[in-house]
């Protein structure tokens, strides 16, 4: 080897043992917290504060959305758990059930604003009574529509679909100005999309998924099996494109960023995104409408909580209350264009955008399932949901796709 | 003799101390976690909360379980197409480079290249280049005249097994062209001087031989492409997750699911434990029916 190839050697290998030696370091004082990559816009700068101002320093983890769960439960397999967690609120119940969170009640009930703070976390942290997490971060699901095609396809941009039977409507209205324009959009091998995006239609219509104490699946109501065939219809008369098929998330929101969808169902952060980087597209909100009429909404979000076995309990709790006090929800959250998880504080998001408005409303009285098994039923790509929706939607057999998830729900719920 | 004898035991000696630290490398890496899988495959050990001994109910189940038994056949057939097509492609690349040639050079980095990238870069790569919005795939052929519109390369079970059996083959190609270009330069050129002095032309040569002289170096290849596919998992979990419909799921893939979905690891473990014993009579029989004519 020559010269410059040994300094190079060298310099590499002098270069990890200093990155090595930081990384002990930082491990040793500080509070370990992580959170998915979704919520990382919000929880860098909000740990740089932190940091800036507390003696008890915090080290940020970003871990990648899918493979969150699967790193948790390693770590908590080898009993090296970070000291906060932030972390889907739907896994809540499955992580409280099986004892891997701290219970907080007794300080969770002293907070001076314990009964602002979103009904749906609360309620999915809440196993038997006792409390095992609070909310860090809300997203609401909601339908976001092209006024520009709206308009040019002679529909009013300020009248959006208040039934099903209104998008498809205007969906075929808007798949007849050709040029690829397509009326409707939805990821469709994509178990977690569709909880966001598709329940809402069932629910604003009366029906479920799963009864109220998550133990008994409802998929065989005609309320789900009407909502199918709903998508059913729009698929097979052309009114979404080819490639949501196989879309297993990745272009949820990208497909209405062409400019080239009329109507997609997503989430608050796309108003944001839209505003942001894509000024060009004129865009509307509204809740998601039920067969006939009625409106709902999926509450999500991340719920924070104290993993058993963190070596910082007291910073970590001392932090996440710190999180949810008003200058922190408004600076922070609100004005960083994210849900804040307080009713009281709405104001300082909406701040005059009525479709931020439509988005606070629909967070607010929107409902998440509850169930200990809501990764193997809904979010597995490759689970029962999103193999129904595949078949139903895709394979047009309705009923044959419901009967079939149905009992693999049954079966899974029972421990199978 | 006694100073040989010494010298010999000190060289013995020297001998274990240089594999020393490779025999502990194996058996940090791979012998004591082996170990841990089959304890754990007697167990129900959930990935969050208390585990329990069940002895061989893991076993029993997994005999049971028609997914498992399903994604075997898949990772079979999956086997089944992607070694042909690899051992043909190298084959034909490795001729064309294995000659010294002003050109060899660059041609043999060229085909080796996407070696060296990682599976999980590759799969993301072509995920791209097959997407429907921005693949250059169908980019090309709309470009051509063949496609009105963008085509769905997985929206099929046999379309996305296709499209990742063309991603693989292209990454693994380079590998295997080195294995068999090794062989192929190991054959004596004398040989060849010979068969020309007796009239064989190019065709009776390769098939006289360059064939059955490198029947060691494709059975080495061979086993070493087997179960590299029969442990495919990256390109599975990336490209196409699974689908369309649960059509491409291997026994990784589920052995995955199993221990991080289902959060059974003593089950998935169970699941690894028999992949191992099936690798193992495998490459055996491969190795076996490969052998040459001197140890038969």
């Amino acid at each position: 080897m020559n010269t410059s190839g040994r300094a190079t050697l060298l310099l590499g290998a002098s270069l990890i043992f200093a990155a090595s030696a930081c990384a002990v370091a930082d491990d040793a004082n500080n509070a370990t917290f992580w959170v998915r990559m979704q919520d990382s816009s919000v929880a860098t700068p909000l740990v740089k504060a932190w940091n800036a101002s507390h003696k008890d320093q915090i080290s940020l983890t970003v871990v990648p959305n899918d493979d969150f769960m699967t790193k948790f439960g390693t770590a908590a397999a080898s009993g090296n758990v970070p000291d906060i967690l932030a972390v889907d609120l739907i896994y809540v119940p499955q992580l409280a059930k099986a004892g891997q969170l701290t219970d907080i009640t007794d300080k969770a009930k002293a907070l001076p604003f314990a009964g602002t703070l979103s009904k749906a976390h609360m309620r999915l942290a809440n196993s038997g009574g006792r409390q095992y997490a609070l909310p860090f971060s809300a997203e609401g699901s909601l339908l976001v529509y092209n006024k520009g095609l709206f308009k040019k396809a002679g529909l009013d941009p300020n009248s959006p679909p208040k039934d099903w039977a209104g998008i498809e409507a205007d969906a075929k209205k808007i798949t007849a100005l050709g040029g690829g324009v397509k009326g409707f959009y939805f990821s469709g091998a994509c178990g977690g999309c569709q909880i966001f995006t598709f329940t809402p239609y069932i629910w604003a219509s009366g029906g479920d998924i799963l009864s109220a104490d998550g133990k008994t699946p409802t998929l065989d109501k005609p309320e789900v099996k009407n909502a199918l065939n709903f998508y059913h219809r729009m698929w097979s008369t052309g009114q979404i494109s080819a490639g949501s098929k196989t879309d297993a998330g990745q272009n949820f929101i990208n497909t209405f960023l062409t400019g080239k969808v009329g109507m997609v169902g997503t989430g608050a952060f796309a108003i944001g995104l839209l505003k942001r980087e894509h000024p060009e597209i004129d865009f509307g909100v509204t809740p998601f409408p039920g067969e006939k009429g009625g409106t709902a909404s999926f509450a999500g979000g991340d719920s924070i909580g104290i993993p058993k076995g963190s070596k910082h309990p007291g910073t970590a709790f001392e932090f996440i209350s710190w999180c949810l006090t008003e200058p922190v929800q408004v600076e922070y959250f609100a004005k960083n264009g994210s849900i804040p998880v307080r009713s009281d504080l709405g104001k300082a998001y909406v701040n005059g955008d009525p479709r931020l408005q439509v988005a606070f409303d629909a967070f607010s009285k929107g409902q998440a399932p509850y169930s200990d098994k809501f990764n193997q039923l809904i979010n597995d790509n490759n689970g029962p949901w999103a193999t129904m929706v595949q078949e139903a939607v895709y394979g047009g057999n309705v009923d044959a796709a419901v009967k079939k998830a149905q009992t693999r729900f049954t079966e899974i719920l029972a421990g199978k | 003799m006694a100073a040989q004898a010494s010298l010999t035991t000190r060289n013995a000696w020297a001998g274990y101390l240089f594999v020393a630290p490779c025999l502990l490398m194996i058996a940090t890496f791979f012998f004591i976690p082996l170990g841990m899988t089959l304890w754990m495959s007697l167990h129900d050990w959930p990935l969050f909360g208390a585990r329990s001994f069940n002895g061989l109910d893991n076993y029993v189940q997994l005999a049971h379980d028609d997914s498992f038994w399903q994604s075997l056949l898949f990772t079979t057939k999956y086997t089944l197409l992607v070694t042909p097509a690899l051992f043909i492609a190298a084959f034909i690349l490795a001729l064309v480079v294995q000659r010294p040639g002003r050109w060899s050079g660059l041609f043999r980095t060229a085909y080796f290249l996407p070696v060296v990238i990682g599976m999980s870069a590759a799969s993301l790569l072509w995920v791209w280049l097959y997407n429907d919005q921005v693949g250059v795939f169908s980019a090309i052929l709309m470009k051509v005249g063949l496609l009105d519109e963008p085509l769905e390369w997985f929206d099929t079970a046999n379309g996305a097994l296709f499209s990742i059996v063309a991603m693989v083959t292209w990454k693994m190609t380079g590998f295997t062209m080195v294995l068999l270009l090794v062989g192929m330069q190991a054959i004596p050129e004398d040989l060849y001087e010979a068969a020309r002095i007796d009239g064989a032309n190019r065709w009776n040569q390769l098939r006289y031989i360059t064939l059955p002289l490198m029947r060691q170096t494709f059975a080495l290849a061979l086993t070493v492409s087997v179960i590299g596919s029969y442990l495919a998992f990256d390109q599975f979990y990336i490209m196409t997750h699974g689908g369309p419909q649960n059509s491409t799921i291997s026994v990784v893939y589920w052995i995955y699911r199993a221990a991080f979905t289902y959060s059974k690891v003593g089950y998935a473990s169970a699941m690894s434990v028999v992949l191992l014993l099936i690798l193992i009579v495998m490459s055996f029989v491969q190795l076996y029916l490969l052998r040459s004519d001197d140890n038969a």
